[in-house]
């Protein structure tokens, strides 16, 4: 399965109170996912950042799937992440479940946000993931902008001109002359940020 | 409480995360939050917990993923209500 799903979170739009409340947390995360914070090498992030950061893993995994998997509706305590690794320069990686099928994330955090990519294999090689700061906020904005900086990034990497279409489901879809492209995209925003993912792994060019 | 009073409730509790007061006057039933209401999925939770405090009800895991659609969200409002009845 190819496939990609992104999200981003705007750190500035959470209410830290209320994500450390365990009414709130417990609809995100599972029980075993609560005890994974208490590993070590966690130790400097904010538990409301690990909560988002989780949340981040589910939703691309959440988009990643969808694409397959029509009939699909987000429940975060469903998708199971399994592992959660700390690198240098607040870079985090991991493993997660959803059924059989077993996605694997890499995640960057910021003072202002969380960016998290999710792919099928844990090889990053052939995934584009990148963020754009805008300048306002609201729906119609973040929506259009999300589109112009995906497609200079695609016409960029590809030296192509392409256009995106929404599929039946909502999800991204490239176009090449009339045609739609096989190469996966995914779209996210949030507050005063937009996010894209895209999959290029030569095999499904 | 029938199905309309929820309905003008339920748009108290969505009111806080959604951007066009329009499109809130004028949901039905069938009204997605995320696709029609453009609803950050992030804001999902807080709708769940702000209408538990509402409504005075706990939504389980299995009732909050059936809250997409309007009607869905009134279905699983009426049924915890009726259980703590």
């Amino acid at each position: 399965m190819i496939s990609t799903g992104n999200d981003i979170v705007a750190l500035g739009s959470i209410n830290k109170q209320r994500t450390c409340e365990p009414r709130f947390y417990s609809k995100i995360l599972s029980v075993a996912e609560q005890q994974l914070y208490r590993q070590p090498e966690l130790a400097a992030l904010p538990f409301e950042n690990y909560i988002w950061l989780l949340w981040s893993v589910k939703e691309s995994a959440f988009k990643y799937l969808k694409r397959n998997n029509h009939q699909l509706i987000f429940s975060p305590v469903t998708i199971n992440v399994l592992t959660v690794n700390a690198h240098p320069d607040q870079h985090y990686s991991g493993s997660l479940q959803f059924g059989l099928d077993s996605l694997f994330f890499r995640s960057i955090i910021t003072n202002d946000w969380i960016s998290t990519v999710v792919n099928g294999e844990d090889n990053f090689e052939y995934i584009f993931n990148d963020v754009q700061l805008i300048e306002r906020d609201d729906y119609q904005y973040q929506s259009a902008t999300v589109r112009k900086f995906a497609l200079d990034k695609l016409n960029a990497f590809f030296d192509g001109e392409f256009e995106l279409e929404k599929s039946e489901l909502s999800y991204p879809v490239l176009v090449k002359n009339g045609e739609r492209i096989d190469t996966p995209v995914s779209l996210s925003h949030d507050g005063y940020f937009v996010a894209c993912s895209f999959n290029f792994n030569p095999t499904v060019q | 409480m029938d199905r309309n009073a929820i309905l003008n409730e339920l748009k108290k509790v969505l009111a806080p995360y959604t951007e066009n007061k329009e499109l809130l006057n004028g949901i039905t039933e069938e009204t997605d939050l995320i696709k029609d209401l453009k609803i950050n999925s992030a804001n999902l939770v807080d709708i769940i917990i702000d209408a538990e405090s509402a409504y005075n009800i706990e939504i389980d895991f299995d009732s909050a993923e059936k809250m997409y659609l309007v009607g869905n969200c009134i279905d699983v409002i009426l049924d915890k209500m009726n259980q703590s009845a």
